[in-house]
């Protein structure tokens, strides 16, 4: 547990120094602030403008963040062949993956929450009552942030960092259409139930982590709704990580 | 080297002096030729999985500052997008009362305000009463808007009365559809819808658009005085009034011979009729307030 850690505290380090995580968050909070201007052109919508800006910020740049960071930690390891003597070490390879991603997840946690502060100062600063209630959004966004930093993590472990950035950022953009699949048969009316089915629950439903919408309007997201979205972040993970865990297992360096 | 810098710092200056004579040819305010790429707001949709919201948000941008180009800065005043973007924007998130609130005006207000389209501006509404039923203000507009823009007292009042069971819709709403109803609808009918949009509508444009309908009625309200007392002179004197200023004998103040706007009510000594002068700034293209019958 203690190596795991360390792993993690260390992969903590090595990603905030990454020059592309200060240039994603230095826009996600220029994104964040451009809505005191937008609001005050959309005709008494100020507020929900910014909320819409600043949790729309939070989920773009954090996956974006999740995405580029996540598919170099192991691959790049393993192209500056960095990694070797890494795994000389009295560390294992569970301790190692886990630990990277960890680490990242930690990273992925404070950005947000600098995010979040953005936003709450942003509110403040338009003279609207920062509430807590934004944080139900602002919780779901962080557990899709974590999936998707698994998958980037699995295919980190598969290919290359380019053609894993390719096959993560695919798998989330086709997670966040999971309605489209799920109705295919309207435009499709051939296509098998049994298709749809599988690509439907096979597929990372990233539209389960969207409550921007919800909370912006002040709409109370039921606890319950909540719990099985933290389950199903949770198993999805688990399997992913598991996954990625048996690949990195069974590569030969 | 330092020949290099002079000349680059010679360039300096060529920059404003060539934006300077690109504005005197061209005007101050070049609008852009707007285009609308996508029209449907269901492929716009699309296009934005999970940030719908955020879209809409953009799209509603869009439509304000469309409408306040056209509007400040176009001579031709062509709304032709407005109601397309109105629609995506809605699309895009169904809940966005402002967009079905302020696009209805946007495309009912005859021109040069608007769009002159009731007929969208109450489409819009009708969406937006149906996808949220229960926001009392959007059923309102659409009463209003079917009486002040169709001229429809009885769909008008059809609306109200089923809005007043919504809960929190004013108490006055049932005792205006039965006004309606009784009366077909009155000068006074569009004063009290005006009057409700007056003190609904946030500073700027809308609001000012509704203060200038009461004006329009306060003068109408007036020249209907003035008629009478024109009636009231030939009745005592025997003869018509030459002009308005003989009234003063009855006790008419020379401001009272005024419209809202300070210019001077037209008088037809022949018909004995005073009128809003046709020059008044008040009147707009288009604009044609119901009389009482």
């Amino acid at each position: 547990m203690n190596r795991l850690i360390a792993v993690a505290a260390n992969t903590f380090r090595e990603t905030v120094r990454e020059r592309v995580l200060y240039n994603l968050v230095f826009f996600a909070i220029l994104m964040t602030l451009s809505g005191l201007l937008l609001g005050e052109l959309s005709i008494r919508q100020d507020e929900k403008i910014i909320k819409d800006i600043g949790l729309a910020a939070m989920d773009i740049f954090g996956t974006l963040i999740a995405i580029f960071i996540g598919v170099g930690l192991v691959s790049k390891e393993i192209e500056r062949r960095s990694l070797y003597p890494l795994l000389a070490k009295p560390l294992n390879r569970d301790e190692l993956f886990l630990g990277k991603f960890v680490g990242l997840g930690f990273t992925l946690l404070v950005n947000l929450g600098t995010m979040a502060l953005g936003l709450y100062l942003t509110l403040l600063l338009t003279g609207r009552r920062p509430e807590p209630r934004l944080l139900e959004a602002i919780y779901p966004i962080y557990l899709g942030l974590l999936l998707v930093t698994s998958l980037a993590l699995l295919f980190s472990t598969l290919t290359s960092s380019t053609l894993a950035a390719v096959c993560t950022l695919a798998l989330v953009v086709t997670g966040r259409f999971s309605d489209v699949i799920r109705n295919m048969k309207e435009v499709a009316p051939g296509a098998p139930t049994w298709l749809t089915e599988a690509l439907y629950y096979g597929l990372p439903n990233f539209r389960n982590f969207d409550f921007k919408d919800s909370v912006a309007y002040g709409d109370p997201v039921p606890l319950g709704v909540l719990g099985f979205v933290t389950l199903y972040a949770l198993a999805y993970i688990g399997l992913v990580l598991g996954l990625g865990l048996k690949v990195f297992r069974s590569r030969d360096f | 080297m330092k020949l290099r810098l002079y000349l680059v710092l010679a360039l300096l200056p060529a920059v404003p002096l060539a934006q300077h004579r690109l504005d005197s040819l061209t005007g101050g305010f070049r609008a852009q030729e707007e285009v609308l790429y996508l029209w449907s707001g269901k492929q716009v949709r699309r296009l934005f999985p999970g940030f719908e919201a955020l879209a809409a948000d953009i799209y509603w941008l869009r439509t304000v500052q469309y409408f306040g180009g056209q509007h400040i800065f176009e001579r031709g005043k062509r709304f032709d997008l407005l109601y397309p973007l109105i629609d995506i924007t809605t699309t895009l998130d169904k809940r966005l009362e402002i967009a079905y609130h302020y696009g209805a005006i946007f495309l009912s207000e005859p021109p040069p305000m608007g769009a002159g389209n009731p007929q969208q501006g109450i489409a819009v509404l009708e969406r937006g009463t149906k996808a949220l039923p229960t926001v009392w203000r959007l059923s309102q507009d659409l009463g209003f808007f079917y009486f002040l823009y169709l001229h429809d007292a009885h769909k008008a009042a059809d609306i109200l009365d089923e809005a007043s069971h919504i809960p929190g819709a004013p108490f006055w709403f049932r005792t205006l559809a039965a006004d309606l109803l009784a009366k077909g609808g009155d000068r006074e009918t569009s004063r009290r819808m005006w009057k409700q949009m007056y003190d609904q509508a946030e500073e700027g444009v809308i609001k000012s658009n509704a203060f200038i309908r009461l004006q329009i009625l306060d003068a109408l309200d007036q020249a209907d005085r003035l008629t009478a007392m024109v009636q009231e002179f030939e009745r005592r004197a025997g003869r018509r009034p030459r002009s308005l200023g003989e009234l003063g004998a009855l006790g008419v103040e020379p401001a009272s011979r005024r419209d809202p706007a300070g210019l001077a009510f037209d008088y037809d000594s022949e018909k004995g009729q005073v009128t809003v002068s046709k020059e008044s700034p008040l009147w707009r293209t288009d604009f044609q307030p119901r009389r009482t019958p």
